[in-house]
């Protein structure tokens, strides 16, 4: 039964995802189909066009599960070379201090602009 | 008969490394990493070429599509978060974008990566589905950048608290903000063990950081695509 609930209305949250794709057909905008549709979907929440409950299940189950989708992506890599060399495990240092430095700008500029949000409320 | 099979295996896999991941959450034991490398030697002895396995699966990937639609829902049900914080949550993700495609791109340059694998590094700060979108726009290898989607995401889980910690950041928003720009889906899952508004924030923090760097992928990217390619 929560299967069956599951399976309906991840079939309707792709009615979002083909009208993105539509959308991308008619007006071609340089943004994916499916971001497209992400924004339709909470445009239709919003406006109340569609009800949380008729896809609330089968949107939790799919953000749930979403490392599985991954996988297929990830054994592709057997087809490129490039990994597996000097300048792959490169690349892979590249990333980590990249990431850290993301990291710490983006908490940098969120903290200063919290706490100056918070100074002229007090 | 083989799409049943191989749909099957990878199900059945992802739930065992999820198992072991749970028993023993050790970064190397990801599931994004032992469930691949588990299903590259599996075909590997069967002599199943990567590419029929990539074609019985495609109903798989087909679903990273879908997922990203679903984001709306926790966009929506944070609706009020989102419009207090609006600001905020725009001015941080902006930097943290233009930092992790700015900081990659001279990174690369200065180890002389090839021309491919700059291309395929520069999304992967964002979340997979979308990534492969840029990757594929922007002339990347798909394949390629969702291997760094994955090591950014597990890396920056690991380094994440330790930049929270060394910064002394308090605010559950700029916690979550970092989280999910500097780690996406991994670092929302990290940012759980801090709390639920941290939570809320990372994923706030993911969705936007995709949206940005949508962007950033038609305006800022392809010039710099144009410098890679005459020096």
């Amino acid at each position: 039964m929560k299967l069956g609930i599951i399976i309906l209305q991840i079939g309707f949250i792709h009615l979002f995802l083909f009208l993105g794709a539509a959308i991308k057909n008619f007006i071609p905008v340089p943004v994916p189909a499916s971001m497209i549709g992400l924004l339709l979907l909470l445009i239709a929440l919003l406006l109340k066009i569609v009800k949380l409950e008729w896809i609330e299940q089968g949107g939790n189950w799919l953000l749930a599960e979403l490392l599985l989708f991954f996988i297929p992506s990830a054994v592709g890599i057997v087809n490129y070379d490039e990994i597996f060399s000097l300048q792959g495990a490169e690349s892979v240092l590249l990333i980590g201090v990249s990431t850290f430095i993301v990291m710490g700008a983006t908490a940098f500029t969120a903290e200063k602009m919290y706490n100056r949000k918070h100074r002229e409320t007090e | 008969m083989k799409t049943i099979f191989f749909i099957g295996i990878t199900y059945l896999l992802y739930r065992l490394a999820k198992k072991i991941y749970k028993r023993w959450p050790l970064p190397f034991l990801h599931p994004l990493l032992i469930s691949p490398l588990a299903l590259i030697l599996l075909i590997a002895a069967i002599h199943v070429p990567a590419d029929q396995y990539l074609a019985s699966t495609k109903w798989i990937s087909h679903m990273l599509g879908v997922s990203t639609v679903a984001f709306a829902i926790p966009i929506y049900k944070h609706i009020h978060i989102v419009k207090k914080h609006l600001g905020n949550i725009i001015i941080s993700i902006t930097t943290g974008t233009l930092v992790a495609i700015l900081s990659s791109f001279a990174l690369s340059l200065s180890m002389r990566l090839n021309p491919e694998l700059v291309i395929s590094i520069l999304p992967r700060s964002i979340t997979t589905p979308i990534a492969i979108e840029v990757s594929k726009e922007i002339g990347g290898l798909p394949a390629l950048t969702t291997v760094f989607v994955i090591c950014t995401g597990i890396f920056g889980s690991i380094i994440g608290p330790y930049a929270i910690k060394w910064m002394s950041i308090t605010s559950p928003i700029a916690r979550g903000l970092a989280l999910g720009m500097g780690a996406h889906g991994v670092g929302t899952n990290k940012a759980r063990e801090y709390g639920e508004q941290e939570a809320t924030f990372s994923t706030l923090g993911m969705i936007f950081a995709a949206g940005i760097t949508v962007f950033w992928g038609n305006s800022l990217i392809p010039l710099m695509m144009k410098m890679v390619h005459t020096l």
